[in-house]
């Protein structure tokens, strides 16, 4: 028989049991959507967490920890090692850097390191150009905003007290400066950490570049990076003013980046072998995804459960056709139709049950996938007043196309299993019983 | 053409574990040769159906040979004996056997279906059978929209659209009337004279045993020949 008479012989049957064979395909499409639905909450958290991660930090990025500082021989031999782009060493200062600007101030983080590595490193700024002479600086994101003067002090606390009022937090974007900072010049004093809040002397520096905004809404930088040239002569004027030794004034971190996020592990390896304590935020990923993959195993496992309910109803009508068909099924055994082809058209009517039920499935995962990460957010947001969940940084659902494999070959299998039965009682189906039957 | 030889089965009947052995076919031997029509004839219970569902390879006999155009088929595989039917016989049964989902011309068409043959081959050859046994102008009729008569035609042209040298025929008139089952008989002849065709016709009414060249009774499992 050509295959596509089998497939006419097919399509008859089911036009003539329309009602049941769409019950059936209905309860295969519930069971593949629950089962896809399910899944796609662990590929989408999984997603979400991923890229909170990989945004908060850079991939190729590999911390050095531990006490011991690297030294200048070490930095050299691991800057000369395979797909390593630069070692950064970022200095620290132990003191809170005071900027004064017009009638403006503000206090921040200092932070020291070799510009161009520095540059390399962080790649394009908001504004401006990296330092290129000593007094030069760069600023982040943040800085004009939180460079301040008394009024405005005044401002903020009224509006803080207010939206406290109300539930809520005011960040103070509305206040600060306005204008551009690129050439102006401030004066930065150092407040040590020691509790005695002496400032040093103050020093003028060039605002050359403007960082770009971090990568969270809530993240506020008002660093200012400069060359770690400039490390003695905070050192000396640090010095006159405190007590504290050189080491103490001054803490290096060490990161490792590599060319390329497929080359962290093995620079991850090297390193580790040679006794370095380093980490790498791609080993967390790897854990990370060990917990996903068991738990998107268990959802499908779920999933697969109500599938199997599914297959019941695929059986219950396979079965009813046979029997339906006893006598049609004796008279094409009669007239010379092999056991082998009966079996395949009931096969090949479970199949169409299960494909056509897992096709309309994958539209309608896809719809309330969809339809939940749109909704979801705005939902929690309601229930809980929190604005974190309006964006759209949570996916509450995901489905990459190897679900919709998995789940369409669990679905339309299990279908196959399902119909087997029934088919292979077709074929043993007695021609002369089938004959007599009354028509 | 076909050779049976000392043909036995034994039924099992009754309750699992207190069974009665009834022998239903004791020892058959007789031949039917190319171009006949031969008839079988006995009263119910005779074993005469047993036999046609051996000779057709609906059903194993327990012993004996069997050989159609030199081809032992008594040991057959159901695939095998499947596609032996498929080529060598044509079957018309008493209570017509149509598929009620599909009309005249579909009911014809099936075994060219089966044998594979493309869309343009089976209609050309269906509606030349058509012509000849006078369906044209029921082609698109459904079996319940149809005379007894007209039915056991579509049986009969379904039966011959392979070109089988054999044709099997179960009770050929049981469901029809009398005048009806003249033209049926006539319609057996004719196919027989004009086709060569060979008939083996098992029926337990002695008016369809007169069109047949030889006739076997059939007694309580056993065949014994009897003069034309």
């Amino acid at each position: 028989m050509l295959f596509k008479d089998q497939l006419d012989f097919v399509t008859q049957h089911i036009k003539k049991n329309k009602l049941r064979v769409f019950m059936t395909i209905l309860a295969a499409t519930m069971g593949c959507a629950f089962l896809i639905v399910l899944a796609s909450v662990g590929f989408g958290l999984q997603e979400s967490l991923r890229n909170e991660i990989l945004s908060n930090e850079t991939v190729t990025k590999i911390q050095v920890y531990g006490d011991k500082q690297l030294t200048e021989e070490q930095v050299q031999e691991i800057k000369k090692m395979e797909h390593v782009e630069t070692v950064l060493e970022t200095i620290s200062v132990n003191a809170s850097a005071q900027s004064f600007f017009e009638d403006r101030d503000t206090t921040s983080n200092l932070i020291l390191s070799d510009m161009q590595d520095f540059e390399q490193v962080n790649g394009k700024l908001a504004k401006g150009r990296y330092p290129t002479k000593s007094n030069e600086i760069v600023v982040g994101y943040h800085f004009a905003q939180t460079l301040l003067n008394d009024t405005e002090r005044d401002v903020i606390a009224e509006k803080s007290k207010k939206a406290e009022a109300e539930g809520t937090y005011y960040d103070g974007s509305e206040e600060g400066y306005k204008e551009s900072l690129l050439g102006k010049n401030i004066d930065l004093s150092l407040v040590p950490h020691t509790g005695t809040n002496d400032e040093t002397q103050k020093m003028s520096y060039t605002i050359v570049g403007v960082m770009e905004k971090p990568s969270y809404d809530w993240m506020v930088d008002n660093a200012i990076h400069m060359d770690k040239e400039q490390k003695a002569v905070l050192a000396e004027n640090l010095s006159t003013d405190s007590n504290m030794a050189e080491d103490e004034l001054f803490y290096s971190e060490f990161n490792i980046y590599a060319d390329t996020l497929e080359n962290v592990k093995p620079i991850l390896e090297k390193l580790k072998d040679k006794g370095y304590s380093v980490f790498s935020v791609t080993e967390q990923l790897e854990q990370m995804n060990v917990f996903f993959l068991v738990l998107k195993i268990g959802l499908i496992f779920v999933g697969t459960i109500a599938v199997l309910i599914a297959s019941i109803g695929i059986f219950n009508t396979m079965t009813m056709a046979v029997t339906e068909r006893t006598r049609e099924i004796g008279v094409l055994k009669a007239i010379g139709a092999s056991p082998k082809l009966i079996q395949r058209l009931f096969l090949m009517e479970s199949t169409f049950i299960g494909i056509f039920g897992t096709l309309i499935a994958v539209v309608i995962s896809y719809a309330i996938s969809f339809a939940a990460n749109a909704a979801l957010p705005l939902i929690l947001k309601a229930a809980t007043g929190e604005e974190a969940f309006a964006t759209n940084d949570i996916t509450f659902s995901l489905i990459p196309w190897q679900l919709v494999i998995i789940a369409a070959a669990i679905s339309v299998g299990v279908a196959m299993i399902s119909g087997y039965r029934p088919a292979r009682k077709a074929t043993k189906i007695d021609v002369i019983q089938a004959l007599r039957q009354e028509l | 053409m076909i050779q049976v030889e000392n043909l036995q089965h034994t039924f099992l009947i009754g309750k699992r574990g207190k069974e009665k052995q009834v022998p239903v076919l004791k020892g058959v031997n007789f031949e039917v040769n190319k171009g006949e029509i031969v008839a079988i004839v006995g009263k119910s219970g005779s074993g005469k159906s047993t036999l046609l569902q051996v000779l057709a390879g609906f059903m194993k006999a327990e012993q004996g040979s069997i050989k159609v155009n030199g081809k032992e088929t008594a040991h057959l595989t159901e695939t095998e004996s499947a596609a032996f039917r498929l080529r060598q016989f044509g079957f018309i049964f008493q209570n017509f056997q149509l598929m009620p989902g599909l009309t005249a011309f579909e009911n014809i068409e099936l075994p060219l279906k089966l044998q594979g043959l493309r869309k343009a081959m089976r209609k050309e050859k269906v509606k030349k059978l058509m012509d000849k046994v006078g369906l044209t102008e029921v082609a698109d009729h459904y079996p319940n929209e149809l005379s007894g008569g007209q039915q056991q035609r579509v049986s009969i042209a379904r039966a011959l659209i392979t070109n089988p040298p054999i044709l099997l025929a179960d009770e050929p008139t049981g469901s029809l009337d009398s005048e009806t089952e003249q033209d049926i008989l006539l319609l057996i002849q004719s196919l027989n004279r004009e086709l060569g065709l060979t008939f083996v016709i098992i029926t337990h009414d002695e008016e369809v045993a007169t069109i047949a060249h030889r006739r076997f009774r059939m007694y309580d499992g056993e065949l014994v020949k009897e003069e034309a």
